[in-house]
């Protein structure tokens, strides 16, 4: 089950990126988590994309062992298991943990407590992550939930 | 000019409509209020600089919300910002005495501050003064109730999911009535007195201690004071030059680092008339003037956060860009009427602006005159930005050719404007300079360098006229257009093209009224006249010192440094016969103008 997390985590962060990427293309959104999560450590934008590439698949593993504990807990597992723990997730991420938690440790990222006495490189989230783009949320939940369905199935596959 | 010293001021109202010119801007970063010199805040957006606002009695004088502060005896005012900050003084002397009030927003450090806060602290200067103040919240331009109540002893304005605590130390007990609260209070020399409005939304509210008031009211001061003081400008006009860079900085909204264009919707560019735009959302026509008066200034890390907002902003709509977007990055600006009297009878009153679905072609010489000047002031340009702007030069090269509403926003037809020619000229070769640079990939140059010829063909047989000796406004036009001298400020031709010295000097003859220059002659659509724009005011005098014609655009520039309110503050545009202020409130691209103008007469600043 451990090498099913492993290799869910790495598919399911491959597939939630690329679908997120291709949204960006098509106009869709202007989400881009690896780009968050990498100008958190430097204002580098290429360097800032390489490393937030290498956060996003080290953290995207991390959610997948959190899952298989679920598993572990439930004493069940699958994909669709999966997808609802991916759209828990996804809609998580959407309310508090990029929405809320990420403006308050980022810092490049502004907030709604950001004054003139600032001038942070990152607009905020927004509720809902919609200052990205109105269709952001629908969006990231879905690509919540392919990630969530791909680490249940491999693990359920590897049980 | 001197705005440090306190000017003095008469109060006027007319239909209980204060003169433009008599409103100072408070911010901080997020959202403005506007003080009118009686003391009234009649203007004051929340959360943010482009939400509904609760106060907002300069767009309905009989139920808009307003607070009140003044001496209940007759009194006469004299006002300035506390030096390099955005912090308002009024003094009100009356015949027993004078206090001052000290006006700000305030900045939320340290402690456990409020969302938002306004603070107005009144201190006795002289003698005894009786003070009255009222405060009648009226959320969401008042299309949602708004309920006064106290909790725990604290006066409580609730809109829906929002509320507005009135904490106030030594200013009279307030009396809660149903749409409003009201108290006085009596003041000796050597006392004071404060009242916070303290804002929550979506959480609970914060009623802040006297004391931490008063130290974020210093630390407000000390963060303006440092910011000014670190601005770059050694010309003559600094003090003019440092209260524009702090008006400017009232209007960025520091979350996002986009420039909103005004504080305030719907202002009239003509009493009474229909032009009543809402100009709180940020232009991409402003963007190159952004940032190279950012760079300028020294005010790199706001230009930086300028440019990337941009860039994120324009990548929903990309390749294609929209005219402006909101400050948060959205492309959404529908615009809808509000049921207001409007100032002084000007309706419609809108929010919104329609003019974001129009196609302007010189927005994309703007960006990528921006980024030719990011690349050579503040950074490296990333290979998506480069692939994205690269991309934007293959659009411009295939849409010149259209007609377009120009930057004026016309509501009339399309028309071929010079201005927006030029400025698609502008755009290909800068994309071309860049990909000399290596900052953008090279394969199309050889085809945004033939499209950039073919669009300066274009303006050299259609755009020029023998008859007028100038660009005129539009192909075959007979019209003239102040935004043709951006052609001298962006460089499209040399500065001693004899073409483009002529346009100035006709520009300045069929423009000009004074020191003021209106936007063009001819038809935009819209009903009814308007006053001059004071932008293109400053253009001029920039246009005629990058043309040699400095001790005319010394005098010129002097003029118009004449004309500011008493706070040192302008509007959008101004009526050349009585020098009263029109349209939005204070406005970004004005000030902008300004410096752009004070750098060139200074000598100073970049041009390619």
């Amino acid at each position: 089950m451990l090498w099913g997390a492993v290799a869910g985590g790495f598919a399911g962060t491959l597939v939630l990126t690329t679908l997120l990427r291709a949204a960006g293309e098509l106009s869709l959104t202007r989400i881009d988590l690896p780009f968050l999560l990498g100008t958190a450590l430097t204002s580098d934008r290429s360097r800032a994309k390489a490393l937030g590439y290498v956060l996003h698949f080290a953290v995207g593993q991390l959610f997948a062992f959190g899952y298989l504990g679920m598993f572990v807990v439930i004493g069940h597992s699958g994909w669709l298991l999966g997808a609802v723990f991916g759209l828990t997730h996804g809609l998580f991420s959407i309310t508090a943990l990029v929405n809320v938690l990420l403006p308050v440790v980022h810092p490049r990222m502004g907030s709604t407590y950001t004054a003139a006495g600032s001038s942070p490189l990152l607009e905020p989230p927004g509720f809902l992550m919609r200052n990205y783009g109105a269709r952001t949320p629908e969006i990231t939940i879905a690509a919540h939930i392919a990630y969530g369905a791909l680490v249940g199935g491999l693990i359920s596959l590897a049980a | 000019m001197s705005w440090g010293q306190g000017v003095p001021v008469v109060p006027r109202r007319t239909d209980g409509y204060a003169p433009i010119e008599q409103y100072a801007a408070i911010g901080d970063g997020r959202t403005v209020a506007l003080v009118a010199a009686d003391g009234a805040i009649d203007w004051w957006c929340l959360p943010d600089i482009d939400s509904a606002a609760v106060c907002w009695s300069m767009l309905d004088a009989d139920s808009g919300g307003r607070f009140t502060l003044a001496p209940t005896a007759a009194y006469t005012v004299s006002r300035r910002y506390v030096t390099n900050t955005n912090v308002l003084e009024t003094t009100f002397t009356t015949a027993t005495g004078a206090v001052r009030v000290t006006d700000a927003l305030l900045l939320g450090q340290p402690g456990l501050a409020p969302l938002r806060e306004l603070y107005r602290r009144v201190d006795g200067v002289a003698g005894q003064v009786m003070m009255r103040w009222q405060l009648a919240p009226r959320f969401d331009f008042g299309r949602t109730p708004t309920r006064l109540v106290r909790r725990a002893g604290v006066p409580v304005a609730q809109g829906r999911g929002q509320a507005l605590a009135v904490c106030s130390w030594g200013a009279g007990d307030p009396e809660l009535r149903p749409t409003q609260l009201a108290a006085q209070f009596t003041l000796d020399a050597g006392e004071s007195a404060g009242i916070l409005l303290a804002y929550a939304r979506g959480e609970p509210l914060v009623l802040p201690p006297r004391e931490e008031v008063d130290e974020r009211l210093r630390e407000t001061c000390r963060t303006w004071r440092e910011w000014a003081q670190s601005r770059h400008h050694d010309g003559p006009w600094r003090e003019a030059v440092v209260r524009s860079a702090l008006a400017l900085k009232l209007l960025v909204y520091a979350p996002s680092g986009a420039l909103a264009a005004a504080a305030t919707t719907a202002l009239p560019e003509m009493l009474g008339g229909e032009r009543n735009w809402d100009y709180r959302y940020c232009w991409v026509r402003d963007s190159a003037f952004i940032l190279d008066t950012l760079t300028s200034l020294g005010c790199a890390p706001e230009a930086e956060a300028f440019f990337w907002w941009l860039m994120h902003a324009s990548a929903l709509t990309h390749p294609r860009l929209q005219v402006l977007y909101r400050l948060d990055g959205g492309a959404q600006a529908t615009e809808t009427e509000l049921a207001l009297d409007g100032y002084r009878g000007s309706r419609p009153v809108r929010v919104g602006n329609g003019a974001s679905g129009q196609l302007q072609l010189d927005v994309y010489g703007d960006l990528l005159e921006a980024a030719w000047r990011y690349a050579h002031t503040c950074g490296t340009i990333d290979p998506e930005i480069a692939r994205r702007l690269a991309q934007t030069a293959d659009l411009v090269a295939e849409i010149w050719p259209r007609p377009d509403s120009g930057m004026w926003e016309v509501r009339s037809e399309p028309q071929h404007f010079t201005h927006s020619k030029m400025m698609c000229a502008i755009a290909l070769e800068r994309a071309a300079a860049l990909a000399d640079l290596g900052a953008l990939p090279s394969r199309h140059v050889a085809r945004w360098l033939a499209e950039a010829r073919a669009v300066r063909d274009f303006v050299e047989r259609n755009c020029w006229s023998q008859d007028a000796g100038a660009y005129v406004r539009s192909a075959g036009s007979t019209d003239v257009d102040a935004s043709v001298l951006l052609a001298v400020l962006f460089g499209y031709s040399p500065p001693d093209d004899e073409r483009l010295r002529s346009t100035v000097d006709v520009i300045g003859e069929r423009l000009a009224q004074g020191p003021f220059v209106a936007r063009y002659t001819g038809d935009d659509g819209l009903a009814g006249t308007e006053g001059a724009f004071l932008a293109c005011s400053f253009w001029l005098v920039e246009a005629l010192a990058r043309t040699g014609r400095r001790a005319r655009a010394t005098a010129l520039f002097e003029q118009l440094l004449s004309h500011a309110n008493d706070v040192g503050l302008y509007a959008e545009e101004v009526d050349p016969e009585t020098g009263a202020f029109l349209g939005n409130f204070p406005q970004g691209l004005t000030h902008l103008a300004l410096i752009s103008a004070a750098t060139a007469l200074a000598g100073e600043g970049y041009r390619p």
